[in-house]
C-alpha cells in the first residue's frame, strides 16, 4: 500500500503491455454513482487523442504508470456529466472542509494504491490543502523526484480526509449525477454553515441553498449577513425561497422580506402556507425598529385557569424556536395577558399545581415601543423574553433576548 | 412627467448602490508615481504629450471594464480565477511578481507622503510612521462600507489638481488643440520623448488596479444584473482620473515648461517649482493633493495585495479572522506597511530610483496580467453571455500588444 499524489500522476508516462510509452496521464476520473472513492479510469493523452485506461488494468502506479492492456484496445474518451474529473473539478478549486468548518482551496489530491489480484486499486483518501501539496506542485519536474519525496516527508501534512470534503458544484444536473448533497455541511451548526456560505462566491451559495434541507437552510439563512441573505433569496425560485422562509422565525422572515423588492417578496408570500404567511405579513406592516418589528408571533400562551400539565402539553405541541419558550404567558378573559411563568418554575412544580398560583408579574411593552426602550427593559428586568401587547392588552408577540443582542451589536 | 422622474430616481438609486469600486480604483491610480510622471511630462514636453491622454484613457477603460465585468459575473477575485483556470505554479509566480511590484509601489506612496510633508516643513521621520499607523488602524478597524466612504471622499480631493491647473493660467487653446491632434512623428526618434510616453501609459494602467477593482466589485456584491449600472461607475472613474491627469500635465506645461524648468526630481519638487510661477495657492493645492493621493494609495495597496496573494495561494485571509487563524495574511499586510514605510526612514534612501523602478516593474508585470484577463473574459464556460464581443476583443488585444511593445521598448532603452 502506498500513497500517490494527483500531481505526481498527472503527466506521468504510461507504459502498456509492450513496455513502450504510449502516452501521458491527463486526468484521473471518479464516477461517484458506481463508487464514491475509487478511481474509475485515467484519461491518457496519446498521439491519437484522449483514451480511457480503466483502473482495473493498471498494474503499478507512481512516477510511471504501467498497464497490462494494449494501448490500441483503449476506448476514446467521451465527456460525460456523471464523471468527476479530479484535475478539472477538484485541483485548485474551493471545497468545504466540513471538519474544519471552512472553505479551502485544494493543493493536491492523495490516493492510496493497494495491490488487488493482478492490478492495483486506487482510492481517493484525502485532499491536501497545506504547504506539502503546494511545494510538491512547485518543485515537480525541477527537483529530482527522490529528493523531492525526502523533502516533502519533512513537511507536516495538512490534509482533509475525503469523507469530510463537500464538493461545490453549481450545475444542478451534474450535482445529482455526482451525488453531491452537502451531507457533511448540513450536519454543522447553522451559524457555522452561515460562516461557510458567506465565504463562497454567489453561484456556489445558491447551489448550497438549493440542496440543503429546508429547516437547516432556514436556520442558516437567519445567521447570514443581511446583504448576502438577500442576494441568496433573490437567486432562488419563489417556491424554494417560500419553503425556506416558512421555516424561519416569523420576525427574521419579516425582516428579510421587508428588505426584498416588493414584487419579489409578494411572490414569495404568495407561495407560502396561509398560516405562516399571515404571521409574517402582519409583522411586515410594523416599523422595523419598533417592538412589533422585532417580535415573533410564535410563543407559548395558556389560559390562566389551567394546570402545570396544560402548560407542559402546550410546550410539547410548540413548534417555534427554543429561545421563545423561556417564559410561558398566561391569558385571561378576552385573551388578555394576565401573567407569566418562567420555564424553570414549570419544571420544578407539581403537574397538578394551578398556573394562577404560580403566576409572576409580567413585563410587557407596546407595539410601537422603539428599540432602545426594548433593550432597556431587557436590561432592567433581566429578561429572556419580553411580551408585546396590543392596544387591547392582548399578547401580540414576544421579543427574545437573542434578537436584542443582535440588534445591539448591529447598532454599535 | 412623474413617471420619467421616478425612472430617473430609480436609475440614480441603482447607480448609487454600485458606485465606488470603479471610481476609487481609477482615481487612486493617480498616485505618487502617477503625479510625478504627469508633472515631468508637462515640465519637459509642455503640451506635446497631451495627445496620449485619449488613447490611454480608452485603454484604461477597456481594461478596467473587463475586471469589473469578471467580478460581477463570476463573483470571484482575479487571483482566484487565475488559480482555478491556470493552476498553482503560474499563480505562485504571478503572486510573487505582484508582491514585488506592489511593494515597490507602496514604497513610492510613502515616498510621496514624505516629500509632500517636507514641503510644509514637517519631518518625514514623524509623518511616515504616523501615516503607516493610520493606514493600519483604518483598514483593520473599518468595515468595507465605512472605508469605502472615506475613500470616496479622498477621491474628490483630486479636484485640487484641477483647481491648481486653473490657477496656472494655461493657454487653453493650445492645450485643447494638442489633446486632439495627431502627434508629431519626429517624437519617435526622440529617446526622452518615447521614454516619457511609455511612463505615461505605464503609470495609468497598473496591474494591482485590476486585482483591486475586481475584488471590490465582488466584495460589494454587484450582480450581473446590476452590472450595467456598475459600468458607468467604471467609466466615470476613468474619465475623472484622465481629467485630473490632464490638468496636472497642463499646469506643469503652462508654468514649468514655459519657464524652462524641466528637471524635476519628484512630485514635491514640481509643487515647489510651481510656487513662484503659479502662486501660493496652486502650490498648496499641489502639495496637499500629493499628500492625499499618496496616503490614499498607501491605504489601498497593502491590504489589496494581502487579500489577492492569500486568496490566490489558498491561505486564510480576511480582517474578520484572528491573527492565529490567518497568520500569512496578517504577516504579509504588516510587513508590506512596516517595510514600505520603514524604507523611507533610512536617511540615504534612493527615493527617486524607487519611484522609477516601481513604474518599470508595473510595466513588466502588466502584459501577463492582461493576457490572463483576456483569456478569462473570453472563456464562455466562465462568463456565459458576458464574454467579450469581437469589437471589444480587438481593442483589448490592441491594448495588450501596444503595452507589450512599449514595455519591451522601455526595458530595451533602460539606462
Amino acid at each position: 500500500m502506498s500513497v500517490v499524489a494527483l500531481s505526481e500522476l498527472l503527466g506521468a508516462p504510461v507504459r502498456d503491455a509492450s513496455g513502450a510509452i504510449t502516452g501521458r496521464v491527463r486526468e484521473v476520473a471518479v464516477t461517484p454513482q458506481d463508487h464514491p472513492t475509487r478511481v474509475a479510469f485515467l484519461i491518457v493523452h496519446t498521439p491519437r487523442g484522449g483514451r480511457v485506461l480503466p483502473s482495473g488494468e493498471i498494474t503499478s502506479c507512481g512516477a510511471i504508470v504501467r498497464t497490462a492492456s494494449d494501448a490500441s484496445a483503449w476506448a476514446d474518451y467521451a465527456p460525460s456529466d456523471g464523471v468527476l474529473l479530479l484535475k478539472r473539478d477538484l485541483l485548485d478549486q474551493q471545497i468545504i472542509d466540513v471538519h474544519g468548518r471552512k472553505v479551502v482551496r485544494v493543493n493536491d489530491v492523495e490516493f492510496e494504491s493497494t495491490p488487488l489480484n493482478s492490478h492495483v486499486s486506487l482510492q481517493v483518501v484525502s485532499v491536501d490543502v497545506g504547504a506539502r501539496g503546494a511545494i510538491r506542485r512547485l518543485a515537480r519536474g525541477v527537483v529530482p523526484s527522490f529528493t523531492l519525496r525526502a523533502l516533502l516527508a519533512r513537511i507536516p501534512p495538512r490534509v482533509i480526509p475525503w469523507q469530510y470534503v463537500d464538493l461545490i458544484e453549481t450545475d444542478p444536473a451534474r450535482r445529482v449525477k455526482l451525488k453531491i448533497a452537502y451531507e457533511g455541511l448540513s450536519r454543522l451548526h447553522p451559524a457555522d454553515i452561515a460562516d461557510i456560505v458567506e465565504d463562497l462566491p454567489p453561484a456556489e451559495r445558491e447551489a448550497v441553498f438549493e440542496t440543503l434541507d429546508e429547516e437547516v437552510a432556514a436556520e442558516a439563512l437567519e445567521e447570514i449577513e443581511p446583504p448576502i441573505q438577500i442576494s441568496i433569496v433573490e437567486s432562488l425560485d419563489s417556491d424554494r425561497a417560500a419553503d425556506i422562509v416558512e421555516e424561519m422565525d416569523p420576525d427574521a422572515a419579516a425582516d428579510l422580506l421587508g428588505e426584498l423588492p416588493e414584487d419579489r417578496s409578494g411572490q414569495i408570500l404568495e407561495e407560502m402556507e396561509p398560516q405562516e404567511r399571515q404571521g409574517v405579513a402582519q409583522l411586515l406592516e410594523f416599523g422595523e425598529h419598533t417592538a412589533a418589528g422585532r417580535m415573533t408571533t410564535e410563543f407559548v400562551a395558556v389560559p390562566d385557569t389551567g394546570l402545570v400539565d396544560d402548560a407542559i402539553a402546550a410546550l410539547r405541541a410548540f413548534e417555534g424556536s427554543r429561545e421563545a419558550v423561556a417564559t410561558i404567558y398566561l391569558t385571561g378573559a378576552g385573551h388578555k395577558l394576565v401573567g407569566s411563568i418562567s420555564i424553570a418554575t414549570i419544571a420544578m412544580s407539581r403537574p397538578t399545581a394551578r398556573l394562577s398560583e404560580l403566576s409572576e408579574p409580567y413585563i410587557a411593552c407596546a407595539l410601537d415601543t422603539p428599540d432602545g426602550e426594548v433593550a432597556a427593559l431587557f436590561d432592567k428586568y433581566n429578561l429572556f423574553t419580553l411580551a408585546v401587547a396590543d392596544e387591547h392588552g392582548r399578547l401580540a408577540g414576544i421579543i427574545t433576548a437573542d434578537d436584542v443582542i443582535a440588534m445591539l451589536r448591529h447598532r454599535s | 412627467m412623474p413617471s420619467i422622474r421616478r425612472r430617473w430616481k430609480a436609475r440614480l438609486t441603482l447607480f448609487m448602490a454600485v458606485v465606488g469600486p470603479g471610481f476609487i480604483s481609477a482615481t487612486v491610480d493617480n498616485d505618487a508615481g502617477g503625479i510625478w510622471t504627469y508633472s515631468v511630462a508637462g515640465a519637459q514636453f509642455g503640451y506635446s504629450l497631451l495627445w496620449a491622454m485619449i488613447p490611454t484613457t480608452i485603454a484604461l477603460l477597456v481594461v478596467q471594464e473587463m475586471a469589473a465585468r469578471m467580478g460581477a459575473v463570476t463573483g470571484k477575485g482575479l487571483s482566484d480565477l487565475i488559480r482555478e483556470e491556470f493552476g498553482f505554479r503560474i499563480t505562485f509566480f504571478l503572486m510573487i511578481a505582484l508582491v514585488v511590484t506592489n511593494f515597490g509601489n507602496i514604497m513610492a506612496e510613502f515616498a510621496g507622503i514624505a516629500s509632500s510633508v517636507s514641503l510644509f516643513g514637517i519631518s518625514r521621520y514623524i509623518v511616515v510612521p504616523l501615516a503607516a499607523a493610520v493606514v493600519w488602524v483604518m483598514v483593520v478597524h473599518g468595515t468595507y462600507s465605512s472605508v469605502e466612504k472615506i475613500f470616496m471622499i479622498a477621491s474628490t480631493f483630486y479636484v485640487a489638481y484641477i483647481i491648481a491647473g486653473l490657477l496656472a493660467h494655461p493657454d487653453w487653446k493650445t492645450a485643447a488643440f494638442a489633446t486632439v491632434t495627431r502627434p508629431r512623428t519626429d517624437g519617435i526618434r526622440d529617446y526622452g520623448y518615447l521614454y516619457m510616453l511609455i511612463g505615461l501609459v505605464g503609470t495609468t494602467i497598473a496591474p494591482w488596479m485590476q486585482f483591486y477593482l475586481q475584488a471590490s466589485v465582488v466584495e460589494k456584491g454587484i450582480t450581473p444584473r446590476q452590472y450595467r449600472a456598475a459600468r458607468w461607475d467604471v467609466i466615470a472613474g476613468c474619465l475623472f482620473a484622465a481629467v485630473v491627469a490632464w490638468f496636472i500635465i497642463v499646469a506643469c506645461a503652462a508654468t514649468l515648461h514655459t519657464a524652462g524648468i524641466t528637471a524635476i526630481r519628484d512630485a514635491a519638487d514640481a509643487a515647489q517649482a510651481l510656487r513662484p510661477l503659479a502662486g501660493d495657492r496652486a502650490y498648496l493645492l499641489f502639495a496637499a493633493g500629493l499628500f492625499n493621493a499618496s496616503l490614499f494609495a498607501a491605504s489601498i495597496l497593502p491590504i489589496s495585495t494581502s487579500y489577492v496573494v492569500c486568496e490566490g495561494l489558498g491561505f486564510e485571509a480576511g480582517l474578520d479572522k484572528k491573527f492565529h487563524e490567518a497568520p500569512a495574511f496578517y504577516w504579509l499586510y504588516t510587513l508590506l506597511i512596516v517595510l514600505g514605510a520603514g524604507a523611507l526612514l533610512i536617511p540615504a534612501f534612493p527615493v527617486v530610483h524607487i519611484m522609477v523602478l516601481s513604474q518599470v516593474v508595473n510595466g513588466v508585470v502588466l502584459p501577463f496580467v492582461l493576457i490572463f484577463m483576456l483569456r478569462l473574459t473570453n472563456d464562455r464556460e466562465l462568463m456565459g453571455e458576458h464574454v467579450n464581443s469581437r469589437a471589444f476583443n480587438s481593442v483589448a488585444w490592441a491594448t495588450v500588444v501596444v503595452m507589450i511593445i512599449l514595455t519591451v521598448a522601455m526595458l530595451a532603452t533602460l539606462r
